[in-house]
């Protein structure tokens, strides 16, 4: 899900950048250091042109000058039950991953309803019930979150396939 | 799952109820028995009296686990008086037995929590990751054993073996330099046709040290794609490789462009765990009966029985395996010339019969330039990585880095050095220069070569590079045989009931099928041990001083086949390799038994390749026939092979036993004094030396320090060779041609005393005061020569600088 939210960074800037663009340099700093990043928590989609630098500080004993920026931010946080798009990444024997943003999840077996199976002598391997239904590397694909785990930098999930209108997407 | 007492009760505990009955559900952290247990407390009565009474507590044990209780091991009044005892059997309605980033992949509970009931944590029921391409994706061992199952049956129904090939200097060589690049592009170059079908591409993650994107150029083995067609209708292929994630999967979509033989079965270093080694077990954690590896390294596998070791795929000469520098420094070995000459001294192709003779040729006329070219380039990178591996195998970030760092290095002097363009300008010039000389030769040769060789003025210039290799073909072969063997016997068993061969498949369940399998292990193995059985090898001059030859690379490799390596020659002898540049003690002792086949490294490893018996005859060294022929004299040497003995290690082999009587003793010393006494001068000292040492008991300690002595004046002989064996050949005697064949004779460790002799110190072949040195051994000089003696450990530097205090002594005295 997404969310507007209120963040604060703090900045420490090189003293070869003091001078008349310094705000620019901020900015650009911040953009590119945390656009895209992923707290464990969430995920920071995009940063909103409105924020707020505070006096710069000089660090003792290094020259760096330090800044907290106060800045609003679309982030998106998956939770447990949701249901998300995604593109299959890889197909295995034990089930398939799945990117849904930053967010990586894997649908196991037991995941899968039973009456789409594994083929492994398709190139590529793929997940099919023979019909219409085939989930193979690049497919777009709806699941659900069973189960979330975050670590410092990055999030785990465990997707089902196992219910109403989940599996791949007709594109 | 099994609930046992835990280790932080008060023990003994009396069981006074339970809460659940079977078959009842149970929650985690919900009690399942009450229990009582008794301790000793200090109570004080109202008069302030202390006192120790024992009581007993009531207390409740909590389900560590949720799920259905399926079988008590206790009832209520059992008394529990240890840890470690049943208590009882919950069925969980999750095993966890599929993990992914320590979630579980069947029910999507977090693993990694820990609370006051966990005696055991989640994730470590899930140690085993056999996935390809992900970290994080781990199976529990009974996951393992069932997906392992599921392959076996696969594969078995449709009649194929898993095959795990390695990418670098296997299938494929890459290089960086760019020197490939331009000649890809110029029709005129003489490289144009081997190098036209070199594919590139670069990786968008690394520039390294600011040369800009890198490109690799990547030369698949000829017939590659045939090879593979051919072998995956026998094999499920695997890559194994010890390169990074994007750079194995740019080489498959180079080799394996529409991935219909590897599909995503691609392992690098990124999902290794480690840079040292490669495991079977990390694909195939239970069950490798059917695997078989092709790779051209055995170390990193640790001479798995399942690898079939390939010839080396070397197209760029010196590129060697750019991703190598992570692996443990592959053994040197002494394999001189004929190896990198021989495939790529001629232009035309030859057949195995003439090839000796045309190397010879073709070496006279054009090529020593070349070949020395090769290996001082070869010595240029093998020297980095020398100096990175003898930092050793610790696993530590710094070593790491500095790992990836000697990498870049590598990849940066390809880049600029060029060496491959500065060998073919060489070549060029090699070439301008021996047209003529070829010309004059050009009849002899004819005639040498008989009609299948002709000698035509070379095309314009000679070609640095030549796809000739046929290395695929063998690997078909051999996995052919493998696979058809595999089945033949695998037919065979489904017939028999199986009898004796169920003791040797290790581990496999009761299952009528699976008792019917062979096992590769146990089947390559035996197919390859019929190859060089029976024989008994003997290596001179091939494998580095300090290294024990039973566990050097080739002896490994070629005990695998069924041959045995000894150390020394005796009458089970029946191959000698040896180096055909350096005549060894080893060489000449072989010499004189005719049934002993001296050959050169490549023999060796054409058997080895090739998994037959080939005929000797053109790896031959040639042998002066005076030494063929035994004399008297010898004969009594061949008598007792431990005469030798203490020559044997100047080849670089370790050293054995000598077992002496005393009259042998005095026979050697009487020889051996007669050798000093005719030597030159300047090995006065060493004489000097062995008469004080006869006087003592003659002992093995002994022999050493003469060893030793002679070790370090052979450094001198090299210069007063010539002399030396102008005076022999006027002397007809027998002990005189022996003396004169021992001084001729240069061991490995020569070469290194000369290596560092170029300090600048005055060394000791300096042949200036020989007679001077003479002299002086007749003067008394006691300090130095007792210096000598005293220490026979000191290096030569010290040795340089006493030689030159000797000199100087002397010339004042002079």
């Amino acid at each position: 899900m997404f969310f507007l939210k209120e963040l604060e960074k703090t900045i420490q800037l090189h003293p070869s950048y003091f001078g008349p663009l310094i705000r620019q340099h901020i900015h650009r700093e911040l953009l590119t250091k945390e656009e895209g990043s992923s707290t464990g928590k969430f995920t920071i989609v995009c940063i909103l042109d409105s924020f707020d630098i505070s006096d710069g500080q000089v660090i003792p004993g290094s020259g760096f000058a330090e800044y907290t920026v106060h800045y609003k931010a679309i982030v998106w946080r998956p939770y447990k039950g949701e249901v998300m798009d995604g593109v299959v990444t890889s197909v295995i024997r034990a089930g398939f991953f799945v990117d849904c943003g930053s967010l990586q999840a894997f649908v196991g077996n037991a995941m899968i309803p039973s009456e789409i199976r594994f083929d492994a002598n398709a190139t590529p391997p793929q997940w099919t019930d023979n019909g219409d239904q085939v989930i193979e590397k690049g497919t777009n694909i709806r699941i659900k979150i069973k189960g979330l785990r975050a670590e410092l930098d990055r999030m785990y999930a465990i997707g089902t396939m196992k219910e109403d209108y989940l599996g791949p997407l007709q594109s | 799952m099994k609930i046992r007492s835990p280790s932080n009760l008060h023990y003994p505990i009396t069981v006074v109820e339970l809460a659940k009955k079977r078959d009842e559900e149970v929650q985690r952290s919900s009690p399942l028995f009450s229990y009582t247990y008794e301790s000793v407390v200090e109570e004080t009565d109202r008069y302030g009296e202390a006192k120790s009474v024992k009581k007993k507590w009531p207390a409740r044990f909590d389900s560590s686990a949720e799920g259905v209780v399926s079988q008590w091991f206790v009832k209520a009044g059992t008394v529990i008086q240890r840890p470690g005892i049943d208590i009882v059997e919950i069925e969980e309605p999750c095993t966890h037995e599929v993990q992914f980033g320590s979630l579980c992949a069947n029910c999507g509970k977090d693993m990694t929590e820990v609370d006051y009931l966990t005696d055991q944590r989640n994730v470590d029921r899930a140690p085993i990751n056999m996935t390809h391409g992900t970290l994080s994706l781990l199976v529990s061992q009974k996951e393992a054993v069932r997906a392992d199952e599921e392959v076996k049956h696969r594969l078995l129904e449709s009649r194929k073996l898993s095959l795990i090939v390695d990418l670098d200097q296997t299938v494929i060589h890459t290089t960086c330099e760019r020197t490939i690049g331009e000649w890809k592009e110029d029709p005129e170059n003489p490289n144009y046709d081997a190098v036209k079908d070199v594919q590139s591409f670069q990786l968008a993650d690394d520039n390294i040290a600011g040369v800009g994107a890198n490109s690799y150029y990547v030369k698949m083995r000829p017939g590659l794609k045939e090879f593979f067609d051919r072998v995956s209708h026998m094999y499920e292929m695997h890559v194994y490789t010890m390169a990074t994630r994007a750079y194995a999967q740019k080489v498959a979509d180079i080799i394996d462009p529409e991935r219909k033989y590897f599909g995503d079965r691609i392992l690098s270093r990124d999902e290794n765990y480690t840079d040292k080694l490669k495991s079977l077990q990390r694909l195939f954690p239970t069950n490798t009966d059917m695997v078989v590896i092709i790779d051209d390294r055995a170390d990193v596998w640790h001479y798995s029985d399942n690898l079939v070791r390939v010839p080396v795929f070397n197209f760029f000469p010196g590129a060697g395996d750019i991703n190598a520098s992570f692996l443990p420094k592959q053994q040197e070995l002494i394999t001189s010339s004929p190896k990198v000459a021989t495939p790529e001294s001629s232009p035309t192709k030859e057949t195995p019969g003439n090839e000796g003779a045309d190397a010879a040729t073709y070496s006279v006329a054009a090529k020593p330039g070349e070949t020395a070219t090769t290996e001082n380039t070869n010595g240029a990178l093998t020297e980095i990585e020398q100096q990175l591996i003898s930092m050793g195998s610790v696993d530590n970030p710094e070593v790491l880095e500095q790992q990836a760092k000697e990498q870049e290095k590598i990849i940066i002097t390809q880049q600029i050095e060029r060496p491959l363009l500065q060998q073919q300008l060489l070549l060029d010039k090699e070439d301008e220069g021996a047209e003529a000389a070829v010309e004059e030769n050009g009849e002899a040769v004819d005639t040498q070569n008989g009609s299948t060789q002709t000698t035509e003025p070379h095309k314009h210039r000679h070609s640095l590079l030549h796809d000739d290799d046929r290395g695929l073909e063998v690997i078909e072969r051999h996995l052919k045989a493998v696979h058809q063997k595999f089945y033949d016997e695998y037919r065979k068993g489904r017939k028999v009931p199986p009898g004796g061969r169920i003791a040797e498949l290790k581990g496999s369940p009761k299952k009528r099928l699976e008792s019917s399998v062979p096992d590769i292990k146990v089947l390559m193995p035996r197919m390859k041990r019929e190859v060089l059985d029976g024989s008994t090898i003997v290596f001179s001059g091939i494998i580095p001083l300090g290294m024990d030859v039973q566990f050097s690379d080739l002896a490994l490799w070629v005990k695998s086949f069924g041959a045995e390596v000894s150390t020394n020659i005796s009458r089970q002898t029946t191959h000698v390799i040896a180096n055909p540049d350096r005549k060894t003690t080893k060489v000449k002792k072989a010499a004189r038994y005719p049934h002993i086949k001296i050959v050169n490294a490549e023999w060796m490893l054409q058997c080895c390749a090739r998994w037959e018996h080939i005929d000797e005859t053109p790896y031959t060294i040639e042998v002066d026939p005076a030494e063929r022929g035994g004399s008297p004299f010898e004969e009594l040497e061949d008598t007792d092979p431990g005469v030798t003995g203490d020559e044997d290690g100047a080849d670089g082999v370790d050293e054995v036993p000598i077992d002496m009587s005393e009259a042998k003793w005095d026979d050697i010393d009487d020889e051996f004094q007669a050798f000093m006494d005719e030597s030159d001068d300047s090995e006065d000292n060493a004489s000097t030396d062995s008469e004080s040492v006869r006087s003592e008991a003659s002992t093995k300690s002994d022999s050493k320090q003469i060893k030793r002595k002679r070790k370090r004046t052979t450094g001198s002989t090299d210069v007063s060779e010539a002399e030396d064996s102008d005076a022999s050949t006027t002397s007809t005697s027998r002990l005189q041609r022996r003396k004169k064949r021992t001084m001729e004779r240069v061991s490995s460790l020569t070469n290194v005393v000369t290596a560092d002799k170029s300090s600048g110190l005055p060394s000791p072949e300096t042949t200036g005061p020989e007679e001077d040195t003479g002299e002086l051994e007749k003067d008394p000089d006691p300090a130095g020569l007792a210096a000598e003696d005293s220490d026979p450990e000191e290096d030569d530097g010290l040795e340089a600088e006493m030689l030159a205090e000797f000199e100087r002594s002397a010339s004042e005295e002079a």
